[in-house]
């Protein structure tokens, strides 16, 4: 029986504007991937120009017209690539991509509901992502060029259409596009909250939900509180830029002329901008740690180690993550004792982060591992998440930071912790619930050789950053080449710029196996990796409402596996308990 | 009918809590400018001139607006649809005498030297333009749900047991009286 009968099979309302979660699930990867492949091949065209700057690529004078005459990116365009690159990764890609994703696809499945607590807003979320999405790729179109303030577009230069190109007509857009992106993001975090708090099948208390929908859920609550400051900042942003204010601007000249500007601070931009900016890095981050919990117990074959722990860690993130905004801005003049405050909210988050950390690995040691793509991508995101936290303790640290901010250590920092973990959590996830999103499986060879091509390709761009960072080097500037203190790291540039290339073409073998997988791919059996969560107990079609006649009641936690009597024996025979499956005499529930 | 049935229990279990969460968020919006004023402070942006008397008077009229729609919601439970219509009605008249209110206080301060925009504003001022006009605009958002709820008070949609139409308008309106409140006591003891 499905809960909604009218005229859903129409294409319109089946495809375009479908109310179905999983449908909506659908849009947001594909236009999530979309975005993500514009903004991967944007990163290798600039770091064409960082490996080998000034030098002529004729080729991509094809892709790029005027944009790389003589085959040369032009230094304007550099910086509006950077910052379209940034903008496009963090925001619709990691944020509205990932989220988005995963959010529609499991929320309702795997709390047992037949969709979201409102059909209509969640559709509404998507479009308008998608109408953010277009816009912010029109504005690479307008006069001037795209906005190029860099990702965070801090004032005077986002403040002032007269500062330099991309401060006009593009970062208008740019603005337009995020106040959009921003109502997406309410409307989309509205609906997950309140499903997973109301909409839940019966005996699915909190403690059974899976680890997946927990992250989504803290997720959702920082987005409910974050992006609505995002959203003041640039309502100031815009209220400067077009109406003549002085929120953060003052004492400003141009062109040997004093602007009308008085009594403003950048600062206070700066201010607004992190304290979203740092919980988006949660934002981005928990959805990828959770789907990674989900894949690492199913695929090991072994409960999750330190449920309640996990749960723990994932809120004490979640609470830190607003109060640690201040260490992006240790070079800000800030007095030195509110920086060692910040300095120790921020180095507190390194213990539920290593909790969660310690929990993967406990989880995955001695586990019968099956290295499916998935788990493959999950081990990936451990093992990046590692490595890009350590480096967290030194940009969180004030008295380090000072050395290193604003160089290429920063971004190889976040790069490893957020954005590789993010996109591994991601594609871990892609991997996993193929069969359920698709009805079909990818290959798995494919799978393997894009892992191994994408991690090595990663650790080779972003590992060497680090010392680059470490020398001086400097972020966001056109070309190195102008300055004889680094010119012994000419190689180290061109090395990062060749794994560059070679990560690009890594992605077109997952594009290949996506949708070939998705039209020809073989048959998914119902419940192909042998899971426990609801969501493998729905058809392999899909159908709006989800389940044929009533819900699934749950009786246990999400991870019983390999679960054995007195005698060693598996309980049910097999190595795994579904939910489903009702507790036998005696026997404990495992979240309990 | 099942569908239907279906539909309407999802209302009823979610309508409530998607507006207290939509809330938490215009709650953190006015946080996030509301702190903005008390950093930009720190550049000694204050202004010179007393709060508008029009501000306090829309105070106590957005407190009476709340007061005679919760009359109303009470009416409605008691079943007295009439005594519900005109309470609803005075809600809805007490809502533009706050606007008008608002109004008059912006004029006090333009004729005072205290303009939104331009090289004789500061930012104190412009955030003071600003923020009123930003309650002014989620005030219209509950406008809209008050004319909802006259309209279908008038066509008999209302019983003493369903009235959740009514319960989210009543939550949101209060809390707009509650965000007017802090605004005016932030202006008088922070911008002032």
């Amino acid at each position: 029986m499905s809960a909604h009968h009218h005229n859903e099979n129409d294409f319109l309302f089946k495809y375009i504007f479908s109310t179905d979660h999983k449908m909506i699930s659908k849009q947001f990867l594909i236009t999530g991937f979309t975005m993500g492949f514009i903004g991967l091949v944007m990163s290798t065209l600039f770091r064409l120009q960082l490996g080998w700057p000034g030098e002529s690529f004729e080729i991509v004078e094809l892709l790029m017209g005027s944009w790389q005459e003589g085959g040369v990116m032009a230094p304007d365009k550099y910086l509006a690539l950077v910052t379209m690159h940034g903008t496009i990764m963090v925001f619709f890609l990691l944020t509205a991509g990932l989220s988005g994703t995963f959010s529609n696809l499991l929320i309702p499945l795997q709390i047992g509901a037949r969709d979201m607590a409102s059909g209509f807003l969640n559709m509404l979320s998507y479009w308008f992502f998608f109408v953010s999405s277009v816009i912010m790729l029109i504005s690479l179109f307008v006069e001037g060029g795209a906005a190029s303030a860099g990702w965070t577009i801090y004032p005077p230069l986002s403040a002032l259409p007269e500062a330099i190109p991309g401060s006009g007509a593009g970062m208008t857009l740019w603005l337009v596009s995020m106040a959009i992106f921003i109502v997406s993001s309410l409307l989309g975090s509205l609906n997950y909250i309140v499903t997973i708090l109301n909409l839940r099948t019966k005996g699915m208390s909190m403690t059974r939900l899976p680890l997946t929908i927990w992250a989504f859920l803290i997720t959702a609550i920082l987005g409910v509180l974050s992006f609505p400051v995002l959203l003041s900042a640039a309502l100031l942003l815009v209220m400067d830029r077009s109406f003549g204010t002085s929120f953060y601007l003052s004492d400003i000249y141009i062109g040997g002329q004093v602007l009308d500007h008085t009594g403003g601070s950048p600062i206070l931009f700066e201010h607004l901008f992190w304290f979203l900016g740092h919980p988006e890095v949660y934002i981005v981050l928990l959805p990828a740690l959770g789907i990674t919990s989900e894949i690492v117990s199913t695929m090991s074959r072994k409960p999750i180690f330190g449920y309640r722990a996990m749960i723990g860690s994932m809120m004490a993130i979640g609470f830190l993550s607003f109060i640690v905004w201040g260490h992006h801005m240790f070079l800000t003049g800030m007095n030195p004792f509110l920086g060692a405050v910040f300095t120790f909210t921020t180095l507190l988050i390194a213990i539920p982060s290593a909790v969660k950390v310690f929990n993967y690995i406990t989880t995955l040691w001695k586990g019968n591992i099956v290295f499916s793509p998935a788990a493959l991508f999950s081990v990936g995101l451990v093992s990046t998440f590692i490595t890009g936290g350590v480096t967290g303790l030194i940009l969180g640290n004030s008295a380090l930071d000072i050395n290193v901010h604003d160089t290429y250590f920063v971004i190889g920092h976040f790069h490893i912790v957020m954005g590789l973990s993010a996109i591994f959590g991601m594609f871990a996830g892609v991997y996993h619930w193929f069969p359920k999103m698709f009805g079909r499986m990818m290959n798995n060879k494919l799978g393997n050789l894009h892992f191994w091509t994408t991690i090595i390709c990663a650790y080779g761009v972003f590992f060497p950053m680090h010392f680059l960072g470490l020398a001086g080097v400097p972020r966001r500037y056109y070309t190195n080449s102008e300055f004889p203190m680094f010119d012994n790291m000419v190689d180290i540039n061109e090395f990062i710029s060749m794994f560059a290339v070679l990560a690009l073409f890594a992605q077109l073998v997952f594009m290949f196996n996506f949708i070939y997988s998705a039209f020809r791919g073989p048959r998914a059996p119902q419940n192909p990796w042998k899971g426990t969560t609801l969501e493998w107990t729905t058809p392999v079609e899909h159908f709006h409402g989800n389940w044929y006649g009533d819900i699934p009641e749950v009786h246990r936690w999400p991870y019983d596996y390999s679960k054995v009597d007195a005698n060693g024996e598996y309980v049910t025979g097999e190595d795994y308990i579904p939910q489903t499956t009702p507790l036998g005499e005696g026997e404990k529930d495992g979240g309990h | 009918m099942e569908n239907i049935n279906y539909k309407e229990e999802i209302k009823k279990k979610t309508s409530k809590p998607l507006l207290w969460i939509a809330i938490m968020s215009i709650v953190m919006f006015f946080a996030g400018l509301t702190s903005a004023v008390v950093v930009s402070q720190g550049g000694g942006s204050f202004l010179d001139v007393p709060m508008p008397t029009a501000f306090t008077i829309s105070t106590f009229v957005i407190i009476a607006s709340s007061l005679s729609f919760h009359y109303g919601l009470i009416s409605i439970k008691k079943g007295k649809f009439g005594i519900a219509k005109l309470c609803v009605l005075v809600t809805l008249i007490l809502s533009f005498v706050f606007i008008a209110s608002q109004w008059m206080g912006w004029t006090y301060l333009y004729e005072n030297g205290i303009f939104a925009v331009g090289s004789a504003s500061t930012s104190s001022s412009s955030f003071l333009y600003l923020l009123t006009a930003l309650h002014i605009a989620h005030l219209v958002g509950g406008i809209v749900s008050l004319l909802v709820v006259f309209f279908k008070l008038n066509k008999n949609k209302y019983s003493t047991e369903k009235y959740l139409g009514v319960q989210v308008s009543i939550t949101y309106w209060h809390f707009l009286g509650g965000l007017w409140v802090y605004l005016y006591l932030f202006f008088m003891y922070i911008i002032a």
